[in-house]
Parts: structure tokens; sequence; C-alpha cells
């Protein structure tokens, strides 16, 4: 193999291949990067056997070959090569190792047969779309903070990606909760969503996705079936298993009678909620919210520090309130809230709280208060 | 077959299964019946691990002619007067030993009773009786049993080694003569080196003093000095005893010595209640020394729940709980902030440079020898390193200061001298801190006795306030035996004060419904079932405190001050002082001790002055 290559274009697939690499492998050849050379392309693919990435770049080449090198190295070097260099890769059919030069500097890397690289065996994929990544990431940025970290809740590990309603209002829908907090959002169904399953999308390949699509706004493919998924960003494919199990029926936890209605100049609340959350101990964290004709009163006490209080202007007319929350739960979907106003449905002290956009665009969350 | 009533010899036999299932039991029946005949001696011997001889020798009362003749029938006993089942106040009332021992060996009693002219002996050899005969001994009574189990070829193929049984033999002597202080003991015989405890006066049994005195003479000297008092008593119940400290712990659970009214026993109550009692201070799997005495009125208990009588039922088991737990509690409180001297003293004899202490010569570090040069050492050190390390970087040596000695700059007020932890007087290494008391010097592991004052004052705060809880949005289902259910619900109040709210979902499932939000995210149905289960082996929610206060350690830990900063002398002196006011200060979150004491006179004798 003899390839070519602008160290630019080099780094950038380098640096989406290389994240999927887990630092520490106990299997030596999942440290590696497949590297594969033909017809003036040059593809790189890295696994952690639950997720794949493949990333197919322009590059002259010489002679076609396919090697694996240790991922992490041959992106650090690539990294630390002199701006605007070109990179020539060769490896010669004999010897186990990759030579990599540009400009005055060699490397040469120890390399592990390409026949032992694992491959994700994708099989069918039924169901296709295609939708802007803006929506895409729409998707992910709000609903990933209420991801589940608790491992023997599986089904809770990643974002439940399914359609809901039917005909015209058919819409793309993701749900993630972790039992104390659900977030959920929503919008019309693209072509070809329709009929597919609902699926759980694991959280690592929700990290993947949302930092291939970060500097992009083209489109993006997904293609799925029960048991895969698939994004094509680009020249970039990312491949997933995903997570085998039945996510709850969360339509029940979404509270629909709550008459209390609160609306709060966001930024302001969120700068509150701040403030008075200084004084709370590492965890307890909690913060109460005491409600009254257009007053809310926000206040922590922490016995081993002291207390906060701080008044807010808000419309609120129902009848006077005491709730408790986790600050660092309101400030996760604060930090969601889109526009100047974020409404909070509240109906007693120990019941869930719904809070939404003022003008509606298809978010919503739900957090249970917290007994303080 | 038809059914036939059993011979005798073969009910014995039988009922021999029960009572006595190794050597060691003879032992314990035996003295026992020496200790119910108001012996004040009692001399034992064995060989061959018990199973070739045992002769127990006592200055009780002995027997007469027909006592004798009758003590080796079945159910003959002289310590049922009123057949009344609920006083005992005798450790038998069975009537069960010696004929259960005579049926499967070769037993041989003889006794002289003050009414007797003379000494009377009989034997049972394998359930075979020999008549009364007259015989010579001046008092008391000499039971003799060889070639135990022969009889019962099937039960002798189920003892273990020679070794082994008469190491139970010893723990059984042990535990018996614990219990009675006030009683002569000797245990030899070939297999081992004898050992005699002196009776400490019949006083003994009453006063605190020759318990400890008793217990020192078996577990060692280094228990008196690492253990504290408990007594505690409420309507009619009494607990007293020596409570090890934390920091003198054991791996195993093999050093709790229990006794209820004077009978040696192995009750898990009084063990769950020992454990609960330490929760606080011990990591799981280390274990305290106790030796704890619980005496009630004798219809409080049953002590007829199995034959070898190991086994007791309270009529009142929470009171006999709570009450332990708080008298532990209580006595590890009153002298919480000591530390075990043995750090002291193993540090001593690491220290001291005599030929008995030769072997700990290997933790000598020559860097820290008076006859290091500046110049020399980095010579050895690089020669000493040439070998080994990949590459050496050579350095200057600027003489950086190990120790802190600004301390000189302020005048050790007398009374400072007078605290219990003493003046600070340098710190050292940036880890620890040497303050001069009195008649010594401490040394206190900054890192590990801060966390600990930062833990204590959190726990204190927690409950204050108790614990905030998070409501989960969808309650999680936990599937649990109806027994954990009942269990759990019938405790909820108690768990909801530490944040965990549940209740009963149909008979074989609880709903939780809000969890302790210190703990975050949690796996809730794992940790119900481990709560419930903990529950039925020891009634009480411990799992569930023990978390909460495991997050408040962590976070001790990460407020506390690290070894390897410096500290300013007025900082050391608010540590010692904050210490010694501050419950459990003696031991770190993880049991080890957060500080050592070398007394002068250790000092001095580390110089050969003494
Ligand atoms: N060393 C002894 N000195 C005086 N009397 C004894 C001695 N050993 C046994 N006896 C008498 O023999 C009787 C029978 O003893 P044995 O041990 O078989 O039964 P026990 O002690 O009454 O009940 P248990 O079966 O619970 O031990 C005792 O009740 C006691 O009167
Ligand atoms: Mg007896």
């Amino acid at each position: 193999m003899k390839v070519t290559v602008e160290r630019a274009d080099l780094l950038k697939s380098l640096s989406h291949v290389h994240r999927v690499v887990e630092r520490r492998n106990t299997i030596p050849i999942l440290a590696n990067v497949l590297i594969r050379a033909e017809k003036s392309r040059l593809s790189f693919k890295a696994t952690d056997l639950d997720l794949e990435v493949v990333e197919t770049i322009a590059a002259e080449i010489g002679q076609p070959g396919v090697t694996t090198v240790p991922a992490h190295m041959f992106y650090e070097i690539v990294r630390k090569l002199p701006e605007g260099t070109q990179v020539i890769v060769e490896s010669s059919g004999d010897r186990a190792v990759l030579t990599i030069r540009a400009g005055r500097s060699r490397f040469t890397l120890q390399t592990l047969p390409e026949s032992d690289f694992p491959d994700l065996a994708a099989g069918d994929m039924p169901h296709k779309f295609t939708l802007p990544s803006a929506d895409l990431k729409r998707l992910i940025n709000k609903t990933q903070f209420a991801i589940s970290t608790e491992e023997t809740r599986y089904y809770l590990n990643g974002i439940y990606l399914h359609t809901s309603g039917s005909g015209k209002n058919l819409k793309l829908r993701a749900v993630a909760t972790d039992g104390h907090r659900l977030a959920q959002v929503d919008f019309d169904a693209p072509a070809g969503a329709d009929g597919m399953p609902g699926i759980i999308v694991p959280r690592k390949t929700v990290v993947e996705v949302q930092r291939l699509i970060e500097d992009t706004d083209g489109e993006v493919t997904v293609e799925l079936s029960p048991a895969k998924i698939r994004f094509t960003v680009g020249e970039v494919v990312l491949t997933s298993k995903l997570i085998d199990g039945t996510f709850p029926d969360y339509g029940r936890v979404i509270p629909v009678g709550n008459d209390k209605t609160l609306e709060v100049e966001k930024a302001e609340f969120e700068k509150a909620v701040d403030r008075v959350s200084t004084v709370s101990s590492e965890r307890g964290r909690a913060v109460k919210l005491s409600l009254s004709n257009g007053k809310l009163t926000l206040s922590v006490t922490n016995p081993d520090s002291g207390s906060a209080t701080e008044e807010l202007e808000v419309t609120y007319e129902a009848d006077p309130i005491d709730i408790g929350f986790n600050s660092r739960y309101l400030l996760d979907i604060a930090a969601q809230i889109e526009g100047e106003t974020a409404v909070l449905r509240l109906a007693d002290p120990g019941s869930p709280t719904l809070i939404e956009e003022k003008v509606a665009k298809g978010a919503l969350y739900v957090l249970m208060p917290m007994r303080v | 077959m038809p059914v036939r009533q059993l011979e005798p010899g073969i009910i014995n036999r039988i009922a021999a299964g029960e009572v006595v299932e190794r050597p060691a039991s003879v032992v314990k029946e035996l003295v026992e019946n020496a200790l119910d005949a108001g012996a004040t001696r009692v001399d034992i011997l064995t060989d061959g691990g018990g199973r070739r001889l045992i002769r127990i020798t006592d200055d009780g009362a002995g027997m007469t002619r027909d006592d004798l003749a009758l003590s080796v029938e079945r159910h003959a006993t002289s310590k049922l007067p009123d057949d009344d089942l609920m006083a005992i106040s005798t450790l038998g009332f069975r009537g069960e030993a010696l004929p259960s021992i005579g049926s499967v060996a070769r037993l041989a009693i003889v006794t002289r009773h003050a009414g007797e002219p003379h000494a009377w002996a009989i034997g049972v050899d394998a359930g075979v009786k020999s008549d009364v005969k007259p015989a010579a001994l001046s008092e008391g009574t000499r039971v003799e049993v060889r070639d135990l189990f022969y009889a019962t070829p099937a039960r002798l193929k189920f003892l273990k080694a020679d070794r082994t049984e008469s190491e139970a033999i010893r723990d059984v002597v042990r535990r018996l003569a614990m219990s009675r202080p006030d009683v002569a003991f000797t245990l030899a015989g070939e297999e081992r080196a004898p050992v005699t405890w002196a009776s400490h006066g019949a006083a003994a049994l009453s006063g605190v003093s020759g318990r400890l005195a008793r217990l020192g003479d078996i577990l060692g000297s280094d228990f008196r000095e690492n253990a504290v008092e408990v007594a505690g008593g409420r309507d009619g119940l009494h607990i007293e005893g020596y409570a090890g400290l934390p920091t003198f712990s054991r791996a195993n659970s093999l050093s709790q010595y229990l006794f209820v009214n004077g009978r040696s026993v192995r009750d898990k109550l009084l063990v769950g209640a020992v454990r609960g009692a330490y929760a606080d201070y011990l990591p799981r799997d280390r274990y305290p020394v106790v030796a704890l005495f619980v005496t009630l009125d004798a219809r409080e208990l049953d002590v007829n729940v199995h034959p070898a009588k190991t086994e007791v039922r309270f009529r009142d088991a929470g009171l006999v709980r709570s009450l332990i737990v708080r008298s532990l509690q209580e006595a590890l409180g009153r002298d919480s902030s000591r530390a075990a001297t043995t750090g002291g003293s193993a540090t001593i004899s690491a220290l001291r440079p005599n030929s008995a202490s030769m072997p700990s010569r290997r933790n000598w570090d020559w860097r820290v020898s008076p006859a290091r040069g500046g110049l020399s050492s980095v010579a050895m050190g690089a020669t000493a390193l040439a070998g080994l390390a990949e590459a050496a970087q050579a350095a200057f040596d600027v003489g950086a200061p190990s120790a802190d000695a600004r301390l000189n700059s302020i005048e050790a007020t007398p009374d400072l001298i007078d605290k219990p932890l003493g003046a600070a007087r340098a710190q050292v290494h940036e880890t620890y801190i040497v303050s001069q008391t009195r008649d010594g010097i401490v040394v206190v592991d900054q890192h590990a006795a801060h966390e600990r004052l930062v833990y204590e004052r959190m726990k204190a705060a927690l409950e204050k306030t108790g614990v905030a809880r998070q409501i989960l949005l969808i309650p999680e289902i936990v599937e649990l035996d109806e027994a954990d259910v009942g269990r759990l619900t019938e405790r909820a109040d108690e768990l909801a004060r530490y944040g965990l709210v549940l209740e009963a979902f149909g008979p074989g499932a609880v709903a939780v419904r809000e969890t302790p939000s210190m703990l975050g995210e949690m796996d809730a149905g794992a940790f119900v079932r481990d709560l419930a289960e903990h529950m039925a082996e020891w009634s009480e929610a411990l799992p569930l405190e023990r978390r909460l206060m495991h997050v408040a350690a962590t976070m001790a830990c990460h407020g506390s001050v690290r070894a390897g900063r410096r500290l300013k002398p007025e900082e050391m002196n608010a540590l010692l002082r904050e210490m010694e006011v501050t419950p459990n200060s003696g031991q770190c979150n993880h049991g080890r001790p957060t500080y050592v004491e070398l007394k002068l006179s250790d000092i001095e004798r580390l110089f050969g002055r003494k």
C-alpha cells in the first residue's frame, strides 16, 4: 500500500474515528484503526464492537492495500505533523509495519493483520429517512441530559426514538428519562419514518453522532432495523447496535391536569436558581419554590453553611404552593428551554411538574419534586 | 417392620449424637458439671485431641453413693428440684450428659461427698455400667473419658485432626474460664503447654475488675489495654463486659465472647447487635473483639433450645438487642477519641534495636539513619539505582526540610501539654503532626484525622435535618418474598426517615416511590432486596444508613485536608483540639487509627534507658 494524502484531510477523519476506540482495550485489534486504500479513496474504520465508524476521503493511491495500526497513536502522530504537509503512508507486504512520512519526519507503526478486524455485520436495514442535521441536533441536545446512567436499568441508558401519531400528524419523537426527570421532543416525521420500530439508541452512539453533526448543516441519512441503526453524514458512516429492551410506557407519567401555571423569565430564573444553590451542600441541592400571587421565592437552606433566598416577579395566579426540586435538574432543563419564557405547570409538592416553552415547539420536560 | 420401643442403650447413643458432637463438647459438659457442683478449681487434661483421654478433676461437692449410681442413668439430674424448666440457674438441667458420654466411650467417675466415709467409683463402658465400688479420693470428683466414640465408629470418622480438636477444646475452656473468674482453671495434656488461670477471688464474679483481669489472662494484655468497659441495665436486664476499640479489630468473628447468665452462647441476635453497634466504626470485613455478659431473670430466658445448650431465646429480644447496641455505643463513644495503643508498642518493637526484634530490621530504612550524609547519599542512590532504573534524573540536593520547625516560634503553653493530644510541635513530611503530651508524644495522620472530623460533622447534620428525598417519576416495582415485603412495610416509617419511601404492591412486591436524593440515581431494586435480606437476618435497616454514611464519608474524604499540605501551627493545634471533642475521632472512616501515642516510658525503653 502506498498513499499520499493531505494532512488536514487525514487529521479530520482520524479525529472522527479514533474516538470510538476505547483507551483501555483487552483485545489488541480493537485498539487499531483499519486503513483501506483503493480507487483513489482512502477509508478508515474503527469499532468497539457495539459501534463502528467508517470515513472515506480522497487520496492519491500509489498502490492499493489494507492494514490496521494503533488508532490513538496514528491520530497523535498526524495531529503533531506540521500544518499543510503532504503525508505519505506506506506499507510493504512482508513486514508488519506502516511507515508514515511527512516533511522530515518518519514514523513506523506496528500493524496487525486486517483479517482479524471485527465487522459489525449490519444486515438488512429496511427503514430509511433523511433529515436536516439541525433537527437531529435538536432531538439529541434536548433529551440527552435525561439519559439514565444507572446500568442496571439498561433500557433507560439511551434515547428512545419512535414515531407517534399518524397520517399528517405523524411525528418523529425522542424521549429520555432517568426516573427523576423526563425529556421529550418531536417534530413532523420525515418521509420514510412511517412504520419504523421504536428503538433505543445507546448513550455512546448518541454522543458520537452529536459530535459528527456538530459542525455540519447538511442532511443526515438514517437507516435502521430493530437491532441496528446507521447514520450517514457526508463521508462518515456510523453504525451502531441498539439497546435490546423495552422502553417504559412514558406517556403515563406526563401529567395532563396540572392547573397551577407559572410563567417565568427563563434567563432570570436560571441565574436565580444557580445563585441560591451556591449555599447548598454538594449532594442535597434542594431548592424550594414558594409561589403566591405574582411572586416566586427561591430558597435554599443548608444547616452546614447557611441559607439563601431570592424573589422573582412571575406570572402566577393559582393558589400558593411550596415545592422542592433538585437544583441541578432545574438548571439542566432550563438550559434546554428556547425562547424567553418558561412555563411550569404544577399540581402539588408530591406530583410531577410539567415544564414547557411558552411558544411550544414540540419539546416538553417532566420533573419530579424533591421532599425537603 | 413392627414398631417397637428402643432399648435404653440405643436411646442414649442417639442422644449422645446431639449432646456430644466432638471431644470439646465432652469437655464442656464435664466442666459445667464441675462448676454446677460448686468447684473453686477445675483441672482439665486431654490427650489425642480429647479422643484418647479427657480427665476433669474438681473440688466441688461430690456425690453420695446413691447419687453416683443414678447420675449415669438417663434423665437423672439433681438440678431441677421443682421440675421448673422456666427458672434454670445451673448450667446443666437435662440429666443427659453423663449417660450420653457413657454410651459412646469408657467413662470412669470417682467422687467423694462430705457425708460419705470414703469415695465411691463407677464405670460405664459403651453403655454397660459397672457396680459402685469404694475408692480413694479426698474431695470433689474426677471424671475420666477414654476412647471417645469407640462405640460409634461412624462418628469417629467425622472428627478432625487432633490439633483441630484440641484447639476446639481450648476454645471451650477459654470461654468457660471467662465466665468464671472466681474459679481457677488449668488446661494440660501432652498436646499443649499447660495453662493455668488463677482464681481472682470469690468476689471476682461481681466485680468488673475481676472479669477484666481474667479476660486479660486469656486474651492477652493487649486486650486489657485496648478495651473499654461496657455497662448498662434496664428492667432487670444487665449488660457488662468489655468492648475492644475499633482499631483493635480482627478479620473474623471468632474473638467475640458472648455470655448469657454465665453460659457461653453463639447467638445470632447478640452477634447482630454487636455488629450493629460497631457498624459506624468498622468496615464490613473487620470484627470487633468483645466479651459481653448478659444477665437477666432466668424466667425471661429459654435455654432449652438445643441439647448443646449454646443457643438461647429471649422473651424480649428487642430489649436485649437495643440495650446491647446502646451500651456498646455508649462505651465506644465515651472513649471514642482513643486509638489502639498497639500501634505505639508495635512501633517500639519495630524500632528497638535488640535481637528479639531482629526480623523487623527489614523495615529499617537506611535513609533515615543518622549516618546519612548529603553527598554520599547521592552517590549511593545512584549506584543502587543504576541496575534498575531506566534513566535516573540527577538532581541538586538543596536540603529540602522534611520537618516543619516553624512551631518553635510559638510558645507551647503548659495547659496545651496537659490536653490528651498535647501541643503540636511539628509537622513532618507534610503529612504527620507530632505533638507533645505530659508523658509522651503523639503522631497524628492529618488526612485521616480530618476526614473523620468532617464525616462526624456531616453525620450530625444529617441527623438534625433528615434526609432529602427525590420522588420517582415511575415507582420502581421490586418483587420480593412475602415475608420480606412484610418486614419492609412494617418499618416503612423508619425507612422514610432515611429517605426511602415504599409501600406494599400486592403480596409479593413493593413499590419504591422515593429514594434518598443523596444517592442520586440508584438501582432501587437491588438495593431494596439487599435491605430486605439484611433486615431478615439482623432485623435492622443498617445498609440504608450505611449507604448514606458511605456517601457522607466519600464527601468527607474529598473535603478534608490532604496529606502533603503544610499546616500552620494554629491549624495543627485546632485539629488536635477538635479531635479531642469529636466522638470516634480515634479512627478514620476505614477503621485505621488516626493517631498513635508513644509514652515517654516507651521512648525510654527504646533507648535502653529502662
Ligand atoms: N462433677 C460433679 N460433681 C458433683 N455432681 C456431679 C458432677 N457431675 C455430675 N454430677 C451429678 O450428676 C448429675 C447428672 O449429670 P449430667 O451432666 O448427666 O446431667 P445434668 O448436669 O443434670 O444435666 P445436663 O445433661 O444438662 O448436663 C447431675 O445432675 C449432678 O447431680
Ligand atoms: Mg451436666
